[in-house]
């Protein structure tokens, strides 16, 4: 090991300034010893657990639940909600599922078949395309989360449904999550699917609330609008139990199947693409027109610091900025704490 | 608003259009209106056809007892993820990313039993003789046989051998069950021949053998099996997310977290001293000479 404290250790870079919070010089090596007054980690879980013979989730068998008659499906609302599904919502939750599975060549499809273009596992294109769901395209957890906010605080102020769904209609009329746009005005499977869940009997407070929400939003809007898929599924997944971020996890992991099917075709029909293949010929390009390097010599002659030193300057320096396309100043994010949630409220232009 | 695809592509999966979105000729709308399950989905979906009754059961049964496999790499993969409260979707995708080479290796198998069959049928085998081959051609090798043993379940899978009586219940024992079933019992055999330890079947070996003698090709049941662990893996992760602390290393906590100090163990090098820039050369080329580093090089 020899020796770790020698005379000319001290004066390296800073790491002798008085401002630091301990001395660096004799910082200790070595791990950290065993803690023995808590016990020690385990995976501690709610969900499931396994032995040598069985798999459990809450509580039940996994097997014996299969040998039961049960099926795919009764298993989620048993991993995420820790009950049997009455027979309808099961064959709601298929339905919806169904619904979710396929969607032509959008954005998890996309990135499934660029993915698969690289020459990889069809488990990373699967997984790249769950990341596609975002707060825009997959917004089950805003649309979800608002409505339970919402409901919850206006029945605490005394609040019907129709005067919180206006409520949520003044403050959101234009949110890429608020579940009511003009992308199925000719296409009835929302509101088909709204009907089926009627029909079968789950429809609740939330497929309520939705309704109330498209009639307000109907009447705000210049431009016809209706309940979108979001709006739909979102409601009555709530309806049938599962959170917001359930409802997440489980469409955006249904659509996973698909992007497997994509992947396969991709692979199938198109041919892989090698680095430094694909082209971005100049007609696409809207940057600084081509221009030389300056010598390196001049580099304090061309050199721009983005240093500012007062708060006009540093506001200046901002709006500037946004006209770099890919700096990243165009982008305003309201923060929240994340630890407190699985994603935040607003996050984009 | 442009609602054009992000990607040009002629596709046989689906088409989206203003009216409806249809996936291999089927309006999805009209799939679920009918009273078809999301598991008969998965055949339209995959094979371009609507199963048999006792297939659409066969597949609702495999993915029911597949789903949820507590701690296992794709679970222990989510949760180690949410520790640093990212969006759920990346703990889901990463859950999905462990199924690699060991964990699930879905298409393999697949793939493995169809070489097998291919071979038996070009050398005018029977199934029960090629099984035979296989098991040879692996152990002599000295090559674990796919479907064969799970770290956890050392006597075997719980969920493999339902699996296979599910497939018999329900008359489905095709030409893959049945190159298992002989792949097992020889395998079986020759393991006890030589005094080796019991090795059961796993789920991979049972569950892949059905999806395949219900039409699924390797890769598509590859995803069905990854894909459908994810529900279980955004299971796990929201657990952690809402009812832990972020980063797993709190002291407060009763129990030492996954990630707390003392959890490190360090086996490399030994603490040593940086050198200064001016004993650079001379030490980086001592330190060549010697090769000791070389023990370390991964």
């Amino acid at each position: 090991m020899g020796d770790l404290t020698p005379e000319d250790k001290k004066g390296i870079g800073n790491l002798d300034d008085p401002g630091l919070p301990f001395n660096y010089p004799n910082r200790e090596y070595g791990t950290v010893t065993m803690d023995t007054t808590r016990a020690r980690f385990q995976w501690v879980s709610e969900v499931a657990y396994k032995n040598v013979h069985r798999i459990v989730t809450r509580g039940y068998d996994t097997t014996e639940l299969m040998e039961e008659g049960y099926g795919m499906t009764d298993v989620l609302f048993v991993d995420f909600q820790a009950r049997i599904a009455s027979v309808e919502e099961d064959q709601m939750l298929n339905y919806v599922m169904i619904m979710a599975l396929e969607d032509g060549l959008s954005a998890p499809a996309a990135v499934s078949r660029l993915v698969a273009q690289s020459k990889t596992f069809l488990t990373q294109a699967c997984g790249a395309s769950v990341h596609a769901f975002g707060h825009a395209y997959g917004a089950y957890s805003s649309f979800g989360n608002r409505l339970l906010d919402e409901l919850a605080a206006g029945r605490e102020s005394g609040l019907d449904i129709d005067a919180i769904a206006q409520g949520i209609v003044d403050e959101n009329l234009n949110d890429e999550s608020l579940g009511v746009s003009d992308l199925m005005l000719k296409d009835p499977a929302a509101k088909r699917m709204v009907a089926r869940a009627k029909k079968l009997g789950v429809a609740g407070e939330y497929v309520e609330l939705m309704e109330a929400i498209v009639e307000k939003a109907q009447a705000a809007s210049d431009t016809p609008v209706d309940i979108d898929m979001l709006g739909a599924m979102g409601a009555v997944m709530m309806d049938i139990g599962f959170t917001p971020e359930a409802t997440w996890a489980i469409l955006a992991v249904t659509r996973s199947f698909a992007a497997g099917a994509h992947f396969i075709e991709e692979t199938e029909r198109a041919e892989y693409r090698r680095l430094g293949e694909v082209l971005t010929l100049p007609e696409m390009y809207d940057g600084p027109a081509d221009r030389p390097v300056p010598s390196l010599a001049d580099r304090e002659a061309n050199a721009k610091p983005a240093l500012t030193t007062d708060l006009d300057e540093w506001a200046q320096q901002e709006e500037e900025r946004k006209s770099v396309w890919g700096s990243g100043y165009s982008i305003f994010e309201e923060i929240e704490d994340p630890s407190k949630k699985t994603g935040v409220k607003s996050v984009g232009k | 608003m442009s609602r054009q695809a992000d990607i040009e592509r002629k596709t046989s999966i689906s088409y989206k259009t203003e009216e409806k979105t249809v996936m291999r000729g089927f309006n999805l709308s009209d799939l679920a209106e009918e009273g078809y399950s999301f598991t008969d989905a998965m055949f339209v979906l995959f094979q371009n056809r609507i199963p048999a009754k006792e297939e659409e059961q066969m597949l609702r049964y495999e993915m029911g007892v597949f789903l949820e496999h507590s701690m296992s790499p794709s679970a222990a993969g989510a949760i180690g993820v949410a520790a640093g409260r990212p969006n759920l979707t990346s703990t889901i995708a990463a859950s999905i990313s462990t199924f690699g080479g060991v964990h699930g290796p879905g298409a393999a198998h697949g793939y493995m039993m169809k070489k097998y069959l291919r071979r038996a049928h070009e050398e005018g085998k029977t199934v029960e003789e090629i099984a035979e081959v296989l098991v040879d051609e692996y152990m002599d090798n000295g090559l674990p046989v796919m479907g064969m043993g799970q770290p956890q379940h050392t006597d075997s899978d719980p969920r493999a051998e339902p699996i296979h009586l599910k497939q018999e219940e329900l008359g489905l024992n095709g030409v893959y069950l049945r190159l298992q079933r002989a792949l097992e019992k020889y395998f079986h055999a020759r393991r006890k021949k030589e005094g080796r330890d019991y090795v059961g079947v796993n789920v991979v070996g049972a569950g892949n053998t059905a999806l395949c003698d219900i039409g699924f090709a390797p890769n598509a049941a590859w995803c069905i099996g990854s894909v459908c662990r994810g529900f279980s893996c955004a299971a796990h992760a929201l657990f952690n997310m809402k009812r832990g602390r972020a980063w797993a290393a709190s002291k407060r906590e009763p129990m030492v977290q996954m990630l707390d100090l003392s959890m490190i163990k360090y086996v490399g090098p030994e603490d040593r001293i940086v050198p200064k820039q001016a004993d650079r050369a001379e030490y980086a080329k001592n330190q060549k000479e010697e090769g000791e580093y070389k023990k370390w090089v991964i």
